[in-house]
């Protein structure tokens, strides 16, 4: 389990290096259509708890991320402590899949079509 | 799920006595630990390493086998003449005994590497397709039969070792 965290954080060195990125940035749950990341009439505290949202469910991503792949990819019967080669292919495999399915669908509901 | 752990060595070691033991709180590691660890995920690495120990318990068992079974000649040569021609005796034989299971632990190692990485699953087909390529390649030069019998029989072998190593762990 231990070592699951570890190469789950070893996919998502990446995604934290996002996740400063897109706090400032991202689209699909801050106010629409805004270049600027901190346009004139936001104060602070609307900042903060724009922030505060934007982690959460970063947050929240990335346990839900954790737990899907794991339940696909590491056996249950837990022969020994350190991850397969295989166990650590199919984990790059979810992960990628996981995170490019995610962008989509951020983009698409962010753009204001119905998801399909 | 993965921070309640880290929360549990206080609560733990305040109310426990001195018999149990203290429960140390997660430690995530660093970013050299997980290039480390990536080394030994790459399939060469994995092989050449795999091969370097075949090539060293070939020279072992090279030199064990050669020293067991020579013939010792007390008419023609003198007591340093015939130390000198058993040593070249076993220097030989651990020398293409030592090639052999070289070239065996490489291949073994790379073709179950790149079978359980295109897999992406962890089993024990991946040991007996990695088995069959290896007693099919060591064994192809005494044509199409000779491979088909040195596969199965390496394939055969490889699975019963490992479930016997699995059974001890």
């Amino acid at each position: 389990f231990f070592v699951v965290v570890r190469i789950l954080l070893r996919n998502s060195t990446f995604f934290f290096e996002k996740v400063e990125i897109s706090v400032l940035s991202n689209s699909s749950i801050a106010e629409m259509a805004s270049p600027n990341p901190f346009p004139a009439g936001i104060s602070k505290e609307q900042a903060f708890s724009m922030a505060q949202t934007e982690m959460e469910y970063r947050v929240e991503l990335f346990n839900k991320l954790a737990q899907t792949c794991f339940s696909k990819c590491v056996d249950k019967r837990y022969k020994e402590a350190e991850l397969n080669m295989g166990d650590n292919s199919c984990i790059d495999r979810c992960v990628s899949k996981y995170w490019q399915v995610n962008g989509m669908v951020g983009q698409l509901l962010s753009a204001g079509k119905p998801p399909m | 799920m993965f921070n309640d752990s880290s929360a549990e060595p206080a609560a733990g070691s305040s109310g426990s006595n001195e018999n149990v033991t203290k429960i140390e709180p997660i430690r995530m590691p660093t970013i050299e630990e997980m290039r480390a660890q990536e080394v030994w995920n790459n399939c060469a690495v994995k092989s050449v390493a795999s091969g370097v120990m075949g090539g060293g318990l070939g020279l072992m068992m090279g030199l064990f086998m050669g020293a067991l079974d020579n013939p010792i000649m007390h008419d023609t040569m003198t007591g340093r003449q015939q130390f000198v021609y058993t040593a070249k005796q076993m220097g030989q034989r651990s020398w293409s005994s030592c090639k052999t299971f070289a070239v065996m632990g490489l291949v073994y190692s790379a073709a179950e590497c790149i079978v359980e990485k295109a897999r992406a699953k962890h089993d024990i087909i991946n040991t007996a397709v990695a088995g069959c390529v290896t007693g099919g390649t060591m064994s192809a030069r005494g044509g199409p039969k000779a491979a088909c019998m040195g596969c199965v029989g390496f394939a055969t072998f490889s699975v019963l070792i490992e479930k016997f190593f699995d059974r001890h762990t």
